[in-house]
């Protein structure tokens, strides 16, 4: 009952106190409850998407012995299972063509045996490139090694048997080609088996035609599985589904089959992404959500005085410490759930605009538990900001020993420990654990259900938030105290006569002050270091499809064209096309192993293509190019390459490439410069850069593999589009922004758009209450101190002194010593969560004009609690007086 | 408004504009404050409070008032207007030998508050010099006359104390100090000894008294107290907001 009354009397006569306790708590929360809803959407989206990219989910592969048509029954039958087709696969020694009078030759092959439909049941693992979608189908890279076109006619060299002759109807890609020719039941973590060089595909029947069983030589039989797609939205619980599943099946086929798992190894990986996330949501969401808690407390603190004065009264009036303390947490409990309701529903129409839904979660429970956490975390913070200093200051016997703030002259205990300095040093540390080679934050090893999260790597940014935040209380405290001298100078131009009054003030304010600095100093830095992560990560998200793509717009020409350089122009005359680059492609044997070759204009490949440092080692991009434009020769190779043999800089290669004016294989020297780890358009494994001249001189032909077409970035879906219509169907046209929605299933295909909106703008939000607040309620504590002076008889000027000087103290400090700190924990989030970036990025990416935004919002806000500070002094003393 | 006159939204059209005297009116000596059919009040309509209503009175120089009267009876609020520190919303409030309001704090009139009113940053030597300060006297002197007026209070060693470092008589004696500090014409003490015991209260209103003398200034105070009120020569008495005995009016014609 007394409770009640209690309330309905702050609820009357204090509701702004009331109303500002609430509203920092229902940033907190909304903040909470908004990257929640964002990190149970994003493990959400990572498995669909980890999903979707799979072409086929299982390859069931009859073991010798076994009946095939046994085990693709036992499949069929299997729960789960919404289509199952048998699929082929036969050895051929090589294959031959003869074209233009000269007859190519490859090494070994595959011929694969598909059933009717496969194609559409299965639309992932086939792409056709030009001629028939069915019938007889030849691998792109083997149609350019035997120069064959629909139409050619292929001999395929059966061991034990005579060759026999096939009509290529189409030439198509095989896009998941590491998965479908992977070896099945190869133990977790082995070698993945690269696919064969060479590849025919057949219908079924022709393939058991070509390969009789009274040959001698058998087939192997596989069912491919395509699964009901039903899986629980996080990808670690929808692997452990998958994967259950597929023992399960395995257990059923009595060893008659094994199971290639491709649905389970890709949601392998999308789980560690989905740590990742999680990992996201602590290291960039948490802070923000202390940081909002913080300032509740901050705000709350603002009417602890008048809460003294209250509880004196009543006090006196024969209330308990237990009674004081009730009414508080009454008022904690009130202010924390009205707080918590609106962050909450402030998180579900953030969550409509920014995610497209306002649930918090992907189920009912998920969403349930978020939005009860959240309202735990919101009563937490409440019962912090009120009940805890009104339990201390029910033992505080009078008001006035409890206004004892300017004299405490003793330094806090944390600064005689050095904790800042101590968490700093803790906090260097950890960067430079995480900087050593082999750390990684999030390790998921293949196949295995557990995964390990290095959680320690979360002290360094911890650590360094708290002793950035505990130096710059030093700092500050250190500064006032000891520059009384330079703040009287500072102030004298403005201050006059006053300017010692000024300094004696600053001096003797300085823990309020020191306080506020720090609060906006780490709201600064909350800004800073997420506005740059995010730019980062966007970048590198841009990289990524960028080197996937290989420039804004991308023309890949077809196997086997001979377009030339001079076809560049057709590019560059469409509208949007700054600039075109022809690129070389070819495919080159080092050794048995056959890899692609990029041919490069060292000097223009730059202008329609972005090269970073992180793509090459022993020297820059910029270096690297400049070596390889020197030497006509010279060749880049991966890492993987100059293991396998043993190449030191300056060696001889001896490289086979077709030649383009006889078809045959001819032996090309070129000499190892490097080493380029990724390139624009090519493969993630072994590849090779060398100079497009010199190739070109050496094989007789200047034919390009794809054009790179630079539109600065504008419109590249409407250049796209005009350039399908300059080179009709043939050349594959992609562009960057259809490429970054599909980029591959890593964290960076998540779109962090919605996220990067919901943090930005809560990290202005914060900015701009902590520099207003944080100097309107510093004001509003000591209104009667600029009441008195205005009873004396400061003119305005001089009470605008007196305020200018701690705004200036806070804006300039706050900013300035958040701007370090926030420089220091972008480097720090970028270091630790370098998992996340794919490619590494080689530097920090500062947004300029949204930390601009900051700034000019900051100062704004703490401009206009100054001018109101100013113009309530100077209005009515008498009344602020009179309130005692 | 001018500078020398906090009157009525609404001008008596009786009065001249300068000064609130009538044209040809010879200055009354001495005067240094004036009330003419004064009115105050807090708030409007239905929630409207009278704290005064029709006070006309002078203060001149060497007046030694005690202002008196019961809780609301609107004594504060007299002094107030004396002070320049608020504006009638009836009635005129002039100071002929004092010059404009603008220029009353810091200045020829200095205030003594009932409730605390040392700012708690400044030490005590930097308070009792502040209002000097504010007039624009450079620190060295501002300091030196600050020490003279602590001596006179007997705080000399209390003049790097910080205000809640002192007892509630040091504290207030302090602000008495501050008051002295400038050398007022008109010094005026709103209750300034309510919160004090006896002795320490008979202390503020000796020095009060003794700085008033030494410096010819005219002195009102505000108090419940009839020690205190008998100590000063002439008493006002107020009651419901009026000027019921005491006032001199002969200044007003």
């Amino acid at each position: 009952m007394l409770g009640l009354t209690w309330i309905t009397g702050l609820l009357r006569r204090r509701p702004l106190r009331l109303v500002g306790v609430a509203a920092g708590i229902a940033l907190a929360v909304g903040l909470l409850a908004s990257i929640g809803a964002f990190l149970s959407r994003s493990k959400a989206t990572m498995t669909h998407r980890a999903v979707a990219g799979v072409a086929v989910d299982w390859q069931v592969e009859a073991q010798p012995g076994a009946d095939p048509a046994a085990v693709l029954s036992t499949v069929t039958a299997f729960p789960g299972v919404v289509t199952a087709l048998p699929v082929g696969f036969a050895d051929a020694s090589g294959f031959q063509a003869t074209s233009a009078g000269s007859t190519q030759t490859t090494g070994p092959g595959v011929v694969l045996g598909l059933p009717d439909g496969y194609a559409r049941a299965f639309p992932g693992e086939l792409r056709n490139l030009t001629g028939a979608t069915s019938g007889v189908l030849l691998a792109q890279q083997t149609a350019a090694n035997l120069h064959a076109a629909p139409g050619s006619n292929v001999v395929i060299q059966r061991p034990g048997q005579d060759p026999a002759t096939v009509q290529v109807d189409g030439i198509i890609d095989l896009p998941q080609a590491d998965s479908l020719f992977q070896k099945v039941g190869a133990p977790a973590g082995a070698q993945l088996q690269a696919p064969p060089d060479n590849v025919l595909v057949v219908p079924s029947a022709r393939l058991a035609a070509l390969f009789p069983a009274s040959a001698g030589v058998p087939l192997r039989s596989q069912v491919h599985v395509r699964l009901d797609h039903r899986l629980p939205a996080d990808p670690a619980a929808a692997f452990s589904t998958v994967t259950g599943k597929a023992r399960n099946l395995e257990v059923r086929t009595a060893g008659a089959a094994k199971l290639g798992d491709n649905l389970g190894a890709t949601l392998d990986s999308a789980r560690g992404d989905a740590l990742y996330a999680q990992m996201l949501f602590l290291f960039l969401g948490v802070p923000g959500a202390l940081l909002a808690a913080l300032l509740t407390v901050w705000v709350a603190a603002a009417g602890r005085d008048r809460r003294r004065r209250e509880q004196a009264l009543l006090r006196t009036r024969g209330a308990t410490t237990r009674q004081l303390v009730g009414l508080a947490s009454v008022e904690a409990a009130v202010v924390g759930i009205a707080g918590g309701a609106i962050g909450l529903a402030r998180a579900a129409g953030v969550g409509r605009l920014a995610f497209g839904t306002a649930s918090l979660g992907t189920t009912t429970g998920v969403a349930a538990a978020w939005a009860a956490g959240c309202l735990l975390g919101g009563l937490g913070v409440a019962w912090a900001a009120i009940a805890i200093p009104a339990r201390a200051d029910s033992r505080a016997r009078t008001v006035r020993g409890a206004e004892r703030v300017v004299s405490c002259r003793r330094a806090p205990w944390w600064t005689r420990a050095g904790v800042d300095l101590l968490a700093l040093g803790g906090s260097a540390l950890v960067f430079w654990l995480t900087g050593r080679k082999g750390y990684q934050l999030v390790l998921a090893p293949e196949g295995v259900p557990a995964i390990s999260v290095s959680y320690w790597a979360l002290a360094g940014p911890a650590l360094l938030w708290l002793g950035a935040g505990l130096l710059a209380w030093r700092v500050v405290d250190l500064g006032l105290r000891r520059g009384r001298p330079v703040l009287r100078r500072l102030a004298r131009p403005v201050a006059g006569t006053l300017a010692g009054t000024v300094a004696a003030t600053l001096t003797r304010q300085r823990r309020i002050l020191a306080r506020a600095v720090v609060l906006v100093a780490l709201t600064a830095a909350f800004a800073a270091s997420t506005a740059v992560f995010n730019a980062t990560y966007r970048h590198q998200s841009g990289v990524d499809a960028r080197l996937s793509n290989g420039a804004d717009v991308t023309v890949a020409e077809p196997p086997g064209s001979a377009v030339g350089p001079e076809a560049a122009a057709r590019f560059a005359a469409i509208a949007g096309v700054r600039r075109v680059e022809p690129l070389q492609h070819r495919f080159a044997y080092v050794g048995s192993d056959l890899q692609d070759l990029f041919g490069v204009r060292t000097a223009t490949v730059t202008a329609a293509t972005q090269l970073q440092d992180a793509y090459f080692a022993g020297g820059t991009a910029k270096a690297l190019m400049a070596r390889l434009g020197a030497e006509p020769d010279g060749i880049l190779v991966s890492a993987e390459t100059v293991h396998d043999f043993q190449l030191q800089a300056g060696d001889h290669l001896q490289l086979r490439l077709q030649d383009g004016r006889t078809g045959k294989l001819t032996t090309v020297a070129f000499r190892y410069l490097g080493v380029a780890k990724e390139f624009p358009t090519a493969p993630r494994d072994s590849f090779l850069v060398a100079n497009a001249d010199y190739v070109a001189a050496k094989t007789g032909s200047d034919a390009v593999g794809a054009f790179l077409l630079d539109t600065g970035g504008h419109a590249p879906a409407a250049v796209a589009r005009q350039a399908r219509a300059v080179v009709g169907p043939g050349p594959a046209v992609t562009d960057l922004s259809t490429t970054r929605r599909l980029v591959g299933s890593s964290l960076t295909s998540v779109d962090l758009t919605g996220l990067t909106r919901v943090e930005l703008g809560f990290a202005l939000a914060l900015a701009v209450a902590a520099c207003g607040l944080a100097l309107a309620l510093g004001f509003a504590e000591r209104r009667r101190t600029f009441a008195i002076a205005g009873a004396l008889g400061a003119g305005r000027r001089q009470l605008a002194s007196l305020v200018w000087s701690e705004a200036a103290v806070m804006v300039v400090g706050g900013l300035g010593l958040g701007a370090i700190t926030g420089w220091s924990l972008s480097r720090m989030l970028v270091k630790v969560l370098t998992g996340v970036f794919d490619p590494a990025p080689s530097r920090l990416q500062v947004p300029w004009v949204y930390l601009s935004a900051v700034a000019v919002a900051g100062v704004a806000a703490a401009v206009v609690a100054a001018a109101a500070a100013v113009r309530s002094a100077r209005r009515a003393p008498i009344s602020v007086l009179r309130e005692g | 408004m001018n500078g020398t006159t906090a009157r009525s939204m609404a001008p008596d059209p009786s009065r001249g504009a300068a000064g609130g005297q009538r044209e040809g009116d010879p200055e009354p000596a001495q005067s240094l404050a004036r009330c003419h059919k004064v009115a105050r009040t807090y708030g409007s309509g239905a929630a409207a409070s009278v704290a005064l209503q029709n006070v006309s009175c002078c203060v001149r120089a060497g007046d030694r008032i005690a202002a008196t009267g019961p809780s609301g009876s609107g004594k504060s609020t007299l002094l107030h207007l004396l002070a320049g520190l608020d504006t009638p919303t009836a009635g005129t409030v002039t100071w002929p030998a004092l010059g404009p309001r603008s220029s009353l704090r810091p200045g020829p009139v200095a205030v003594v508050f009932q409730a605390p009113s040392l700012l708690a940053p400044l030490n005590v030597a930097e308070n009792v010099a502040l209002p000097l300060l504010l007039a624009g006297v450079d620190e060295g002197d501002a300091g030196q006359r600050a020490s003279e007026a602590l001596a006179t209070l007997g705080l000399e060693g209390l003049g790097t104390k910080l205000p809640e470092e002192l007892s509630g008589g040091q504290a207030q004696r302090v602000v008495v100090a501050r008051a002295l500090a400038s050398r007022p014409r008109l010094l005026l003490a709103d209750e300034p000894t309510g919160q004090l015991d006896h002795a320490n209260g008979a202390l503020v209103i000796d020095a009060l008294l003794a700085a008033a003398a030494a410096d010819g200034a005219a002195l009102v105070i505000t108090t419940h107290d009839e020690r205190v009120a008998d100590r000063l020569a002439q008493r006002w008495r107020l009651d419901d907001g009026r000027l019921v005995t005491g006032a001199t009016l002969e200044c007003l014609a």
